[in-house]
């Protein structure tokens, strides 16, 4: 679906991202994981096309629909705006479809005429999940979007989302610093420090094969089975 | 009778006619200006039009129209340098906003017979505007009318959510649009309340119905609302206690606007 070779990315002279190879397939959960400023946001506007690489090839599959669901959804809080509204800014207008996504998240018909602002954060973050899955998605690309959520509704979501990959056959790109989850949902994953560090299984991540990636060292804090090496 | 002397006068028709069609675009699109954050910009680009007011006294040739003209060139210009993150925009905004007043003054200085005051675009002058003027204004609010009608989902989302909108196509025609729907909205208001008040008309409107309205749209209406009364009543108020129009529109909507914060203490 995404395949990239030795993708470079240099913008005002500042080298953001090299020699970066990965691929992506249908029907994948793909995690993407790398400390901060490794080019993770980079990476995926390349990938959503607002920027063009500068050295290297980035193929995406021709007419792919993407669905995305934003770092910080920054829906202006001053004005309220009906869920129905928020649903609509994916360009579907079909009510029916609405409710289908809407179940499809967990949530019932009746949020439809809600105040999005007056929804709990998991709430919201479902109703922005839906909007992504409005438009049919092929790939739906999530950047960091449970932050500031709390513990037991994002294991909700992370819940949600493995369903919508194993059920829809949904590929999925999910960006986020906490890699216990991603190890525990992912297919593979991706470790980005401005190079791509191969992709890789899960287990093995989780065993410290890849020393040399960064945020290895706070895996190593979560997670049990490398206690268990020491 | 006293109340209806107001109608017999053709310059107080056009000034109620024009305020009318002003109010109802201006409340209208201050709702996705103030939601979208770009308050600011819509001040900026007010100011760029003294440009054009001063090319118009320069050249004796109607600021108006050409006022209309800079500011589609500045919110265009504003458009692509705010594409460019090497410089802070509310920072360009200002240099934007000061350049346009200074050379609004060198131009209207240089033009020795000068018979257009600058002051009318400064503070408004909505008694005097011409036949020919009025129905470009009517034009132009019914133009930023239906395309705010026509183009309602992509701005919406524009406003709320900017970084979803942007994976979205032709997202960038819809930030150009918006622009230039600002600046047409600014060609209007550059006489019917001048260019140093024009934000009023944009802001303190969508403000008041923040208090009422449970939604976009019910915000919308209760603006359109809110500019209306305080046209007609700053119109009438120039016309009856012979006070500068443009000063009593803005102080009728900041009076609107202190009632409706009273209520939030009821």
């Amino acid at each position: 679906m995404i395949r990239s070779e030795k993708l470079g990315l240099v913008r005002d002279g500042n080298v953001i991202l090299d020699d970066v190879s990965f691929s992506i397939s249908k029907g994948e959960y793909v995690g993407l994981i790398g400390p901060n400023g490794a080019g993770k946001s980079s990476l995926i506007k390349l990938i959503l096309g607002f920027f063009k690489p500068t050295t290297g090839s980035l193929t995406i599959k021709p007419k792919i629909q993407f669905g995305y669901v934003p770092q910080n959804f920054s829906l202006s809080s001053v004005v309220p705006i009906s869920v129905k509204e928020v649903l609509m800014m994916s360009g579907v207008k079909n009510q029916d479809q609405f409710m289908l996504k809407l179940e499809g998240v967990g949530l019932d018909q009746h949020f439809l005429t809600k105040n999005f602002h007056q929804l709990s954060g998991g709430q919201q973050q479902r109703v922005i999940i839906a909007r992504a899955l409005c438009s049919d998605p092929d790939l739906i690309v999530f950047d960091e979007p449970l932050n500031g959520i709390d513990y037991e509704t994002k294991l909700s979501i992370y819940d949600l989302l493995f369903n919508l990959n194993k059920t829809k056959k949904l590929t999925i790109l999910f960006v986020s610093h906490e890699v216990d989850q991603i190890i525990a949902h992912c297919d593979h994953i991706l470790c980005l420090n401005r190079t791509m560090h191969t992709g890789c299984h899960p287990l093995d991540f989780a065993k410290g094969i890849i020393t040399d990636c960064p945020v290895l060292d706070n895996v190593s804090q979560t997670l049990p089975v490398h206690h268990h090496h020491n | 009778m006293f109340l209806l002397d107001v109608f017999q006068y053709e310059f107080m028709n056009r000034a109620l006619v024009v305020g009318f069609f002003t109010a109802i675009c201006t409340a209208m699109l201050g709702n996705f200006v103030v939601t979208a954050r770009q308050a600011v910009i819509s001040d900026m680009l007010a100011h760029t039009a003294l440009v054009g007011v001063g090319l118009g006294i320069f050249w004796q040739l109607s600021p108006t129209y050409l006022a209309t003209c800079t500011t589609v060139i500045a919110a265009l210009i504003l458009w692509w340098l705010s594409r460019r993150k090497d410089q802070a925009p509310e920072a360009i905004s200002m240099l934007l906003l000061t350049g346009g007043l200074a050379t609004a003054l060198l131009l209207t200085h240089l033009q020795k017979d000068n018979y257009i005051p600058l002051s009318a675009y400064l503070f408004g002058s909505i008694l005097t505007i011409t036949e020919n003027e009025v129905w470009f204004f009517i034009t132009s609010s019914i133009m930023i009318v239906c395309v705010l009608i026509f183009c309602w989902t992509p701005l919406l989302t524009y406003v709320f959510d900017s970084d979803y909108f942007r994976t979205q196509p032709y997202a960038m025609v819809y930030e150009i649009l918006f622009m230039i729907l600002i600046a047409l909205a600014v060609g209007v208001g550059l006489k019917v309340i001048g260019g140093l008040l024009l934000g009023a008309l944009l802001v303190i409107p969508v403000l008041t119905a923040q208090a009422f309205g449970r939604s976009f749209r019910q915000n919308i209406l209760i603006s359109i609302f809110v500019n209306l009364l305080a046209v007609t009543t700053g119109v009438l108020a120039s016309f009856y206690l012979d006070v500068p129009a443009s000063s009593a529109i803005v102080l009728s909507l900041i009076s609107l606007y202190t009632i409706s914060r009273l209520k939030s203490f009821i």
